[in-house]
């Protein structure tokens, strides 16, 4: 019955070929979403993952993600450095800064303040922080935002802003102002983009300082390393205890950051919705597809079922069919999804493949598949063997 | 008088198509025998087709009693049914209704694989048939690459190869030239006394009237005359 079942299957090549167009389409489609869904949840816990030395974060109780903070006082770094199992304790500031380019125009960034001992915290090359006033700048997955006159005539000339000036990249020299004040480009750097992008600009916590002077309160995340005989698990549960702040690892801070974008940024929920209904329309264009598979052939089942093939060798069939499309269909729709993850991963496409896309892609194809097996089988059951008469 | 292989009194069974209530057998009696060749004749619509299939346990019924080898098929289970009727009744149909996907020789062997006998024996057995139909040579032709002719006796082929005892022929020369149809009749005919079986054979065709044993005229749902 295994073999008819595959004959039947492979009979109609226009038929099979379609189911597996279809249902290769529903596995790509939910590995896919969800490639780009954990591209962007990447991003958005890029901070986390550009300071893989910080095993633990300390943090203002209040606070559950990388995006939405709120400071502690300066003394908290202090009281930090005291505890025990604390090997090393920096301060980072984060706040947004606008910045005024030469032509005049301006744009926000997320000022990064790095410790000033031991620049922490930067990206490459942190070194050139060490100029006084300067700042390293990142497109952080934007584009075209990082840009200063070509021409000395269009920087900051006495007859105001020249905004329809020819621009190019902001590079090693540039000057621009924060609150008035200079700040010099030090540096480009390419670290992970960010979601939601937006330009970054790193700085020494004094610079920062100097910026945006007269705040009661600097710093919004302290990074610890443990020392080498207490897990980061254990100092995290011991800062937070001994401090009263928050203290997580860096995993845990992560999974924190991904929850709080779902559950309060719009843009997410969207997102997340659509990758859903996307699955629902693909699991159920897949789903009727199988189910009419079976259908058409019902007078086949019929002629069996005179012949004396019990409902469990019918419904083997239709299982036997059924999986091998499944199985193979959803094959090739995770593979492309792969084959065109690695093509398209780049800057401004976020992707991340993470182990789970393409099981759940796969999965997800397989249990729909069966439930629509299943639901086929009841025209299956019911039917009267007797329309093996009619034409 | 030969042994009775299925017995039918006072069939009753009504369609009940959206508002209209069709009356498609309306008290139907009749007893098939041993080794006979019964042939069920009557206007389209008549009700031979629903008689057929009640008989071959195909198609439920609203009242009367249905017995086949002396067991009474209303009392059966869906699944006891097919297994009985998958061992003992062969069909062949007007449509001939191969499975279009499987070859000649996989299409004969139906029967035997629903009944999971081996393989070896299923290929020789249904190998044995199709040459008894005049097919060797056509074992691996799907029936998309068969005559009508060629493809009903592929149909009877497999009909006959698990030896039921009761054989349900549903117009099986009306699809047929009449060449094709003497071919197939005459095929029938000499395999049935050959193994010992029953026939019933539907049918419009009063040129193969000549092969019948007894002919059973139907009419509105009734049986209005039995010649023999
Ligand atoms: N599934 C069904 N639902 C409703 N009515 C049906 C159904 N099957 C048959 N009928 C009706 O029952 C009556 C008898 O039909 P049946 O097919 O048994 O006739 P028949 O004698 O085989 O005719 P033909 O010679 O045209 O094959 C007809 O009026 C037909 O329309
Ligand atoms: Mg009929």
């Amino acid at each position: 019955m295994f073999r008819i079942a595959i004959e039947m299957l492979l009979y109609d090549k226009t038929k099979y070929i379609g189911l597996l167009i279809g249902v290769a389409f529903t596995a790509f489609l939910v590995t896919f979403a969800m490639g780009y869904f954990a591209g962007f949840m990447t991003r958005g816990f890029a901070l986390v993952s550009e300071n893989p030395s910080a095993k633990v974060w300390v943090m203002d109780p209040s606070v559950s993600s990388a995006e939405a903070t709120i400071n502690m006082s300066d003394s908290a770094l202090d009281i930090v450095r005291g505890v025990k199992g604390v090997n090393y304790a920096a301060p980072m500031y984060l706040g947004n800064m606008t910045a005024r380019y030469a032509n005049g125009d301006f744009q926000t960034f997320q000022a990064i303040g790095v410790d000033d001992a031991t620049l922490s915290g930067a990206p490459k090359p942190a070194n050139l922080l060490r100029i006084p006033e300067s700042a390293i700048v990142d497109s952080g997955g934007t584009e075209g935002k990082l840009q200063t006159p070509i021409y000395k005539k269009d920087m900051w000339s006495y007859d105001g802003s020249h905004l329809n000036a020819p621009t190019r990249k902001l590079r090693y020299g540039d000057t621009m102002l924060i609150n008035s004040k200079r700040v010099v480009v030090a540096g480009v750097s390419h670290t992970i983009p960010r979601f939601p992008p937006r330009p970054l600009l790193y700085t020494t916590a004094s610079n920062f300082k100097r910026l945006v002077p007269g705040e009661k309160r600097y710093i919004t995340f302290i990074m610890v390393r443990p020392t080498k005989n207490i897990t980061p698990n254990k100092l995290a549960k011991r800062i937070a205890k001994q401090t009263g702040l928050k203290a997580i690892t860096s995993d845990e801070f992560k999974k924190e950051t991904v929850l709080w974008y779902m559950i309060n940024s719009e843009d997410v929920g969207d997102m997340v919705n659509m990758v859903i209904l996307a699955m629902l329309v693909g699991f159920g264009v897949t789903g009727v597809m199988l189910y009419m598979f079976t259908y058409e052939n019902i007078k086949q089942y019929a002629v069996l079922k005179a012949m004396g093939a019990s409902t469990k060798q019918l419904s083997d069939m239709i299982f036997t069919q059924v999986f091998i499309s499944a199985i193979i269909g959803s094959g090739i729709g995770v593979g492309i999804a792969a084959i065109l993850a690695h093509m398209v991963s780049s800057a401004t496409f976020p992707f991340r493949m993470m182990w789970f896309a393409p099981l759940i892609g796969f999965l997800g194809v397989i249990i729909v598949s069966m439930t629509a097996a299943f639901i086929s089988l009841r025209p299956i059951k019911k039917m009267e063997p007797g329309i093996v008469f009619k034409l | 008088m030969s042994k009775i292989i299925s017995t039918c009194r006072d069939i009753v069974k009504n369609f009940n198509s959206g508002e209209a209530e069709v009356k498609a057998l309306q008290g139907i009696t009749l007893d098939v025998y041993e080794n006979e060749l019964l042939m069920l004749v009557g206007p389209s619509g008549c009700g031979k087709t629903t008689f057929v299939s009640v008989l071959s346990g195909l198609l439920s019924f609203d009242s009367g009693v249905c017995k086949l080898m002396g067991e009474d098929i209303s009392t059966m289970s869906d699944e006891r049914l097919t297994a009985f009727r998958g061992k003992n009744i062969g069909f062949v149909f007007q449509a001939f209704n191969l499975l279009p996907s499987l070859s000649a020789i996989e299409n004969v062997a139906l029967p035997l694989t629903v009944e999971k006998r081996k393989r070896v024996e299923t290929l020789t057995l249904s190998k044995e048939m199709l040459e008894a139909v005049g097919l060797d040579g056509k074992e691996n032709v799907k029936p998309s690459g068969l005559s009508g002719g060629e493809q009903q006796r592929v149909a009877i082929a497999r009909a006959l190869v698990h030896n039921p005892k009761f054989i349900i022929c549903d117009e099986p020369t009306s699809s047929l030239d009449h060449k094709s149809g003497q071919i197939v009749m005459e095929l029938l005919t000499e395999i049935i006394k050959e193994k010992g079986a029953s026939m019933i054979v539907v049918t419009h065709d009063n040129r193969i009237y000549k092969y019948a044993d007894r002919i059973v005229h139907m009419e509105d749902g009734r049986i209005v005359k039995v010649a023999s």
